[in-house]
């Protein structure tokens, strides 16, 4: 589903990907995780051809390249920020995404329905955004991500901010949208959360620092959850360097 | 048709937004009104009375003539008028160039002479020019006293006149010569004025609002994630100019009707017709631009700063209050690039010369040709950018 090979972004005064080969195959919920500034959400926009690579190459589903028109309607995606239309009502927000994606006229209202059902917005769906928490705003963005039924769902750190309650639903609905057969790209810097993924990768300054299962990842630094994984990782990485 | 998806949540957005729909509404409306008062309501002038020869002892019948119109003030400086007729109108245009007073009336022994003569005689009007409201208030107010000062004249009837020679008595209206030390006799302030308040308006506004929705757009990311949907870069912009010009056209018809209800100018319906079309020119070059401002800015704060860039000077070099030509050779011709240079001297040429399409034609076309430059160069900057 998706290949890097040495992929660098190097900023004014930064790099924030640094020489990064990853792939990752189809059909799991993937975890990205590190801390601020790691370099996810450089790394996420360059899959959808938003950033582009100093050096290296991305491909995607097989030999699409990022930003392409093809993969653009594969892929859904929702920001780190509350990118989505604050004077529209949650309906029309999601309507909107969807006749964008030429989502079937006949097949809109039905699809917009399932998906505020599924989201728990039912209730909310003429509410102006503006009006509503950050809680909701989030599932809104999550609704309108998933209007195209995209085959890669991308999110940009969907749980920060989020009350606890709201990010055990995110990932049970990760979970289930897996199952019926959508690919799942999240980040995270809550790095214990992502025990529910697939597979996850540790980035650290740009560079990748381990990859693997959570199990496996665990098993490997003898430890219980993902936070020491990701410290030890931290301290070896340091002393190699 | 991706626009119509764009152009419609455009709408829908700003219809929400109540505080800025009356904005956009009732501020041209106010800011027109507040201008017409301005213009129209006469300041009161400044005027003085000066006598020569024989005129000094009717003096005192003339000042109260003078003094029984309201919108002038009689002031009386002591100045020493010099002998000689040139000499003293060299005086007169000095004092008036003062700005000490807004007019000077000056009678002399010629025009005593003259009304003797049975001939009508002349009144010098000295007008100082440059603030065009007080010389109306002082053109209108000796206009008006003119007959009652020709009555304050003396007539002279010889004991052997008859009753036919008195009746032949000079009773000819009085010509009166205005000499203007700054500007000349122009168009009625508020006629000339006018006609640039639509173009004006339909361009600060569009431009402004274009750029911050579009900026606004790009701040929350939803630009980003409509950059991401299959849709083309030009369907954006497309979508941008097709929703704001249902507002832009509501405006711009509130406030041509406006206008077109103060002047005082009689005009046909090609007249009006011609109007919409470069209201509708200038609003596409208005929200183009105010996207490429918003495109090429960081920040919103850069983006409100393309705003007194594009503004301010219009305001002073598109020929809007101040005329271009008395500006240096270089304004002059950077004026021309000025979108508003083009609709308001195509405006006056309509709405106070009663020009038709043809003979604004070119104005048109330049405004068009703006148009499709900036398109041009927002594609272009879209391209390097994505
Ligand atoms: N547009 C940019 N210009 C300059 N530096 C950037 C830009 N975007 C990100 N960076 C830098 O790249 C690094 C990684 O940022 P980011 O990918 O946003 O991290 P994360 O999403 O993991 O918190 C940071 O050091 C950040 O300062
Ligand atoms: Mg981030």
């Amino acid at each position: 589903m998706l290949n890097m090979q040495q992929a660098t972004v190097k900023f004014a005064d930064s790099v924030a990907l640094n020489g990064l080969t990853l792939s990752v195959e189809e059909g799991k919920v993937f975890g990205l995780l590190g801390p601020n500034g790691a370099g996810k959400t450089t790394l996420i926009r360059s899959l959808m051809g938003l950033q582009h690579l100093s050096e290296g190459s991305i491909r995607l589903f097989g030999d699409m390249l990022p930003g392409s028109a093809s993969s653009r309607t594969l892929i859904g995606y929702m920001p780190q920020l509350y990118a989505i239309y604050d004077q529209l009502t949650v309906r029309e927000n999601v309507r909107f995404f969807a006749e964008l994606y030429s989502v079937p006229s006949a097949l809109i209202n039905d699809r917009v329905d399932e998906l505020l059902h599924m989201t728990e917005l039912d209730n909310k769906a003429d509410a102006i955004l503006h009006t509503l928490s950050g809680g909701m705003k989030r599932r809104a963005m999550m609704a309108t991500a998933l209007v195209h039924k995209p085959r890669l769902l991308i999110l940009d750190e969907p749980t920060a901010g989020v009350d606890p309650i709201l990010r055990i639903k995110f990932w049970q609905w990760f979970r289930k949208l897996c199952d019926q057969g959508t690919s799942i790209l999240v980040t995270t810097h809550h790095i214990n959360e992502a025990e529910q993924c697939d597979d996850i990768v540790f980035l650290r300054a740009g560079t990748m620092i381990g990859h693997g299962t959570p199990q496996q990842l665990m098993d490997e630094q003898q430890v219980d959850n993902l936070d020491q994984v990701f410290i030890r990782l931290a301290e070896q990485t340091e002393v190699q360097a | 048709m991706k626009s119509v998806l764009i152009a419609r949540r455009l709408i829908r957005e700003i219809t929400r937004d109540r505080r800025t729909l009356a904005f956009f509404f009732l501020a041209p409306l106010i800011v027109m009104s507040l201008v017409y008062f301005a213009l129209l309501e006469p300041s009161s002038a400044r005027v003085a009375l000066v006598t020569e020869g024989t005129m000094d002892l009717f003096r005192y019948d003339l000042e109260r003539t003078l003094e029984d119109e309201p919108d002038i003030e009689l002031v009386s400086p002591d100045w020493e008028l010099p002998e000689g007729y040139e000499a003293q109108k060299a005086s007169l245009l000095k004092w008036t160039r003062s700005g000490e007073v807004d007019a000077i009336l000056y009678l002399n022994t010629q025009l005593l002479i003259d009304r003797f003569d049975g001939k009508p005689g002349t009144v010098n009007l000295f007008l100082e020019g440059s603030r065009p409201t007080r010389t109306g208030a002082a053109l209108d107010a000796v206009s008006s006293a003119m007959d009652d000062l020709g009555s304050a004249m003396p007539v002279v009837i010889e004991a052997s006149c008859s009753s036919l020679c008195a009746n032949s008595v000079n009773n000819e209206a009085m010509d009166l010569e205005k000499i203007y030390a700054y500007g000349d006799e122009d168009l009625d302030i508020i006629d000339f004025f006018l006609p640039v308040f639509p173009p004006f308006f339909v361009f600060f506004f569009t431009f402004i609002l274009s750029a911050i929705s579009f900026q606004r757009e790009r701040v929350t990311g939803t630009l980003e994630r409509l950059m991401m949907s299959p849709i083309h870069f030009a369907d954006i912009v497309i979508g941008y100019v097709m929703g704001f010009f249902i507002f832009a056209s509501v405006q711009a018809s509130i406030i041509l009707g406006f206008v077109l209800y103060l002047i005082d100018i009689p005009f046909t319906a090609e007249q009006v017709f011609v109007l919409v079309i470069i209201t509708f020119c200038l609003l596409l070059v208005g929200l183009t631009l105010g996207l490429l401002a918003s495109y090429l800015a960081k920040n919103e704060f850069q983006a409100i700063q393309f705003i007194p860039v594009v503004i301010l000077p219009q305001i002073f070099l598109a020929d809007m209050i101040w005329s271009i030509e008395d500006f240096p050779k270089v304004f002059q011709v950077f004026s021309v690039i000025l979108p508003l240079t083009h609709a308001n001297q195509a405006m006056r040429d309509v709405l106070l010369k009663g020009a038709d399409l043809w003979s604004i034609a070119d104005s048109v076309g330049i405004l068009l040709l703006m148009w499709v430059v900036l398109v041009a160069v927002m594609s272009l900057v879209a391209k390097r950018n994505a």
